[in-house]
């Protein structure tokens, strides 16, 4: 199932650039051009500059001998060359970007899917999801900036070029000054990940979690006249994140001082040592080393990004290394499930009976595969309708049709049966009602309600319901149990409920009492 | 889509980190200032540099003086940079700590039926944490902007007047362009900026329904919208960079121009060949000096491009964070000497104007020291009706009274009674902490007492007694020892009213059985209101009214 690479994040993107590699190409050459012309028009000027004044103090005839067509037109095919290509590249690198980019979240999903289910269902909770996400943008910040190195890159080779037509000496100063300046960033940005990286992630969490659990008991706060307390609480945990940002971004203000050093000895030097050249190189030398260091900022802004998009490569890499297997199924015919032990026949209808907290919902999700990994999967045999309900934002239609494709004629006797059709006809826009993230909209009980259809929608040969009828008051709660015995009837599927509520009890026909369900369990 | 949400900028979200950036005050301005301070270290560099190459000809020594000028000048820039970032990211955590204040506030004021929760929860951490960078780095880098160009203009002015009034020529037509071309750039990227947000949004949602999306081996079809979605965002942005990118394009032309016309300009002049007639001669040190700040007037406004990102992010934040509910004001506080009466009268609550009222013309009487248990389908406002009497919910007509008094005249009669929520509250501290909530006056005895009472004993023992350190998730405790820990609290709180909400959910029959002597204790002698889905619990009732 894995494949040996050691980064499938890298082969990833390698296929990606690959794929638009023309547009990269293109954006790389543009920002060389701008990179190399900035230089290049600045440094030129200097020379042009001191050349005409010393032209100028020797007379006209000297003036008038002196070629000014060529610099001049020079200068300005320079200018323009800048604008030019700073549009191109930056529209040529987005375009390539953002196409490769939108492969990298449907590929990081289907791994994800792909993955074990303690690994995969872990990343998708709270924090550890956010997280992912953050992650996703760390790495599409750096492909969007893959053209940056050729633009710095290009400054340096210019003024390079150009210190040298001064002196040798001077060259070297600015090759070494660039040198010491980007490998100081460097460090300097990598130190500050390893520091304040993962305390950051830490604190966010623990602020996260506070005031989660503040805010969903915000009547006692008030009751008990806490919420002064609280507040407090939570915003020491906002205060300590923010003094551990401005911690980070000392560093940042180091890579501005080493920078700025290194412009000043380099630029400094560099006329110091063109001093024996003719003086217009020597002008040429030092604002061209000014330009090529300048240019290098950027980069060193990429090291910053850099250092933090590494750690969350290694994340997604984790993640990555898990290929999406051939799509199952579903089973058309019962097979026999295998319930702690005993083997029990398609159709029959079993509760799982045991105290709160005593592990029932864990069983379901055994079942499922959720718990750990099942060899061939077993959910090809099974519909669920979780506990918390969980829905996609989308439409009422979007939420169902996780269940496979059906003809709205289902979808409705579905809601039906789930005791929502009246409900869902009452909307504005019907099936195609927006739910809201994580159904928002709807009410507790219709989320619940509308999770069951969905599961009734999936012609399983077994039922997995986990406290069907929770927060359903009596009357709705008899018509959805009466039309969901009517159903089984029909379909002959088997049921394996989880309540602790006595009427859908009322369903089974038999109650396995959680203490005999040892941890063998499978499809037979 | 678009009109509507330029207005909603216009409307609140920049008025709203306007009064933010007002709050923030001086801090705010220090950056901006440590980025002025900039300016005469830009120029002396430039200084430096010229007088440099003038004094190279009569040998190093000469040049020596402006040579370390050179060094010293780049190095204070480095160490200026370095304190505005300082002053920024002070600015920034200032304006994020007041953000968060009023976000904090809001979760916490404002609770009940709407599930406003992890929305509030998103907007109060990474919401604020957007904040950062507009006040970090966009709001001084837009002062600095405006000043900066117009400083290094005036310092070429003492050099060159001709080659200042130049660079002032490439600046009308740059402002003019960046008026039109800007503010169409703007908008797009704004909307590009928006659409990306919403694919993370996307994909974040799928990743939380992953157990649903396994167990339904909905997995390839997912992954198909996912990728659907994504070729489409990235089709229409790139047609939306096109012209968004020709800002940028505008920026670089101006700055390319402006050194290539004051290069020409000053050459000629050097070469005495101009055309026409000036009125001024440069020698080359002016000249010089002129050339070398040129790019400097198209550098601040290149910086404040690359904050524009941190701007557009803060604003999507602040539409949010502007839109979140003020908190309930915290007002007087009502106490009652005996269980009050307690009625209801034709009352209506809507959360959004609008939409369906969730309460809509409720009536019900409490006779003083009456238990009353509420039964009521889902949905059907049983916690609004227990949040209203406690001023979280808003009450849209009718009328409450306590004791014969309306609720508006009497205050908050959140002293006066005792709560326990379907989420229990839990604060850092030992479990005595967590009780003595209720009774701050509470003796140990006492809280020994009503801990047995509740059957929190158990955990007593195992965890260390009354001393049994909590953090604010609970440090192990089940939901049913929360609730247990909620019901103590009630049990302790000398108060006349006692408001439970779904005591016993989430509660098998036996667990529930435990409760029941503890709840019908907790009802004893008070005005009780009891929202519950369970029989049992209703059947300790004085009385059970369906809504």
């Amino acid at each position: 199932m894995t494949t040996p690479s050691p980064s499938p994040l890298a082969d990833l993107v390698r296929d990606q650039r690959r794929k638009h590699a023309a547009g990269l190409r293109l954006a790389a050459a543009s920002a060389a051009i701008v990179g190399a012309a900035s230089v290049l028009l600045l440094g030129l000027s200097g020379w042009f500059l001191t050349r005409a004044a010393i032209a100028g103090v020797a007379g006209l005839a000297a003036a008038q001998a002196f070629n000014v067509l060529l610099p001049s037109a020079g200068i300005r095919l320079l200018a323009i060359l800048r604008t030019a290509f700073r549009y191109l590249e930056r529209l040529s690198g987005h375009a390539a970007a953002l196409r490769a980019l939108a492969a990298i979240r449907p590929a990081l999903f289907a791994a994800l899917a792909a993955a074990p289910p303690r690994q995969a269902l872990a990343l998708s909770r709270g924090e550890a999801s956010a997280r992912l996400v953050q992650d996703v943008d760390a790495v599409e910040t750096r492909l969007i900036r893959l053209s940056t190195p050729w633009g710095g890159g290009a400054a340096l080779a210019a003024g390079v070029a150009m210190a040298t037509g001064a002196s040798p000496w001077s060259a070297l100063v600015v090759l070494v000054a660039a040198a010491a300046s980007l490998l100081a960033a460097r460090a300097l940005a990598k130190r500050l990940t390893a520091q304040t990286g993962p305390a950051v992630q830490q604190a966010t969490g623990e602020l996260k979690d506070a005031l989660a659990a503040y805010a969903a008991a915000a009547p006692e706060l008030r009751v008990y006249g806490a919420r002064a307390r609280a507040a407090a609480e939570v915003e020491a945990l906002g205060r300590r994140l923010d003094d551990l940002k401005q911690r980070a971004l000392a560093a940042q203000g180091a890579i501005l001082i080493v920078q700025g050093a290194a412009l000043g000895l380099a630029v400094a030097l560099a006329v110091a040592f063109a001093h024996d050249a003719a003086t217009p190189l020597a002008a040429m030398a030092g604002l061209a080393a000014a330009m090529a260091l300048e240019g290098l900022g950027g980069l060193a802004k990429a090291f910053e990004q850099d250092a933090g998009a590494q750690a969350a490569a290694a994340r997604l890499d984790e993640v990555l290394v898990h290929r999406p297997g051939p799509a199952a199924a579903l089973l058309p015919a019962g097979p026999a499930l295998r319930l702690g032990g005993e083997i029990f026949a398609p159709g029959e209808r079993l509760a799982i009976t045991g105290r709160s907290g005593s592990g029932k919902t864990t069983v379901l999700e055994g079942l499922l595969g959720l718990r750990e990994s099942a060899g061939a999967s077993p959910r090809a045999a099974f519909a669920w309708a979780p506990q918390e309900a969980t829905l996609i934002a989308g439409t009422v239609r979007d939420n169902l049709a996780l269940a496979g494709v059906h003809p709205d004629d289902a979808l409705w006797e579905a809601l039906s049966d789930a005791g929502l059709e009246a409900r869902v006809r009452a909307l504005p826009r019907g099936l195609d009602t927006w739910v809201g993230e994580n159904g928002e909209r709807l009410s507790g009980g219709e989320r619940r309600r509308l999770s069951l259809a969905r599961a009734l929608l999936r012609g399983a040969p077994w039922l997995l319901l986990d406290e069907p009828t929770e927060g359903l008051d009596a009357a709705t709660e008899a018509l959805v149990i009466e039309r969901l015995a009517r159903r089984l009837d029909r379909t002959g599927q088997g049921l394996v409920l989880v309540s602790h509520r006595p009427a859908p009890r009322a369903l089974a026909s038999r109650e396995l009492p959680i203490e005999t369900l040892a941890s063998s369990r499978a499809i037979g | 889509m678009s009109a509507s949400f330029t207005a909603d900028l216009d409307a609140v979200a920049r008025p709203w980190l306007k009064s933010l950036g007002a709050a923030v005050g001086g801090r705010a301005r220090a950056a901006a200032w440590w980025l002025l301070a900039d300016i005469p270290a830009a120029i002396a560099f430039a200084a430096g540099l010229a007088l440099a190459v003038d004094a190279l000809p009569r040998g190093l020594f000469a040049a020596a003086p402006w040579l370390a000028l050179i060094a010293i000048s780049a190095l204070a820039r480095g160490l200026i940079g370095a304190r505005a970032v300082r002053a920024g990211a002070r600015a920034g955590a200032a304006a994020k700590a007041l953000a968060r204040r009023q976000a904090v506030a809001s979760a916490l004021g404002h609770a009940g039926e709407r599930r406003t929760g992890g929305q509030v929860l998103t907007a109060a951490v990474e919401g604020v944490e957007a904040l950062d960078g507009h006040f970090a780095r966009f709001t001084p880098n837009r002062v600095a902007a405006v000043a900066a160009p117009l400083a290094m203009i005036a310092a070429v002015a003492v050099a060159s007047p001709v080659a200042a009034v130049i660079l002032l020529g490439t600046l009308v037509p740059f402002g003019l362009v960046m008026a039109l071309a800007g503010m169409a750039a703007a908008e797009e990227s704004r909307r590009q900026f928006l659409a990306l947000e919403r694919l993370s949004g996307l994909f974040l949602d799928r990743v939380r329904a992953l157990p649903v999306v396994l167990a339904f081996q909905a997995e390839g079809g997912v992954t198909r919208d996912l990728a659907q979605a994504a070729d489409a965002l990235a089709a229409r942005t790139i047609r939306v960079l096109r012209v968004a990118f020709l800002s940028s394009g505008a920026l670089e032309f101006f700055a390319a121009l402006s050194v290539a016309l004051v290069a020409v300009y000053c050459g000629f002049n050097l070469l005495r060949l101009l055309p026409f007639p000036v009125g001024e001669q440069l020698d080359l040190k002016r000249a010089f000096f002129a050339l070398a700040l040129a790019p400097e007037v198209y550098a601040p406004m290149r910086r404040l491009a690359a904050a524009y990102h941190d701007r557009q992010a803060a604003e999507a934040a602040a539409q949010t964070l502007a839109a979140l509910p003020a908190p309930a004001p915290e007002p007087e506080a009502a106490t009652f000497a005996a269980p009050p009466a307690i009625a209801f009268r034709a009352v209506t609550v809507t959360y959004v104007a609008g939409e369906a009222p969730v309460l809509d013309g409720f009536d019900l009487e409490l006779a003083p020291g009456e238990a009353v248990a509420l039964l009521a389908p889902s949905g059907g406002g049983k916690t609004t009706l227990l949040n209203l009497l406690l001023g979280l919910a808003p009450l849209s007509g009718g009328e409450v009274t306590v004791g014969g008094r309306r609720l508006s005249h009497l205050g908050s009669i959140a002293p006066a009674a005792a709560w326990a929520g379907q989420t229990p509250l839990i604060l850092p501290g030992t479990l005595a902490d967590n009780l003595a909530l209720a009774r701050p006056d509470a003796t140990r005895e006492e809280l020994e007492a009503v801990a047995r009472a509740v059957g929190l004993d158990a955990v007593l023992a195992a965890r260390g007694g009354l001393d049994a350190p909590l953090d604010e998730r609970g440090a192990g405790l089940s939901g049913g020892e929360r609730r247990r820990l909620s019901l103590g609290r009630a049990l302790l709180k000398p108060a006349t009213i006692l408001l439970l909400d779904e005591p016993t959910a989430d509660l098998d029959a036996a667990s529930e059985a435990d409760l029941l002597p503890v709840i019908a204790a907790a009802m004893r002698g008070r005005t009780a209101l009891v929202a519950t889905h369970s029989q049992a619990v209703a059947a300790l009732a004085d009385r059970v009214v369906r809504l």
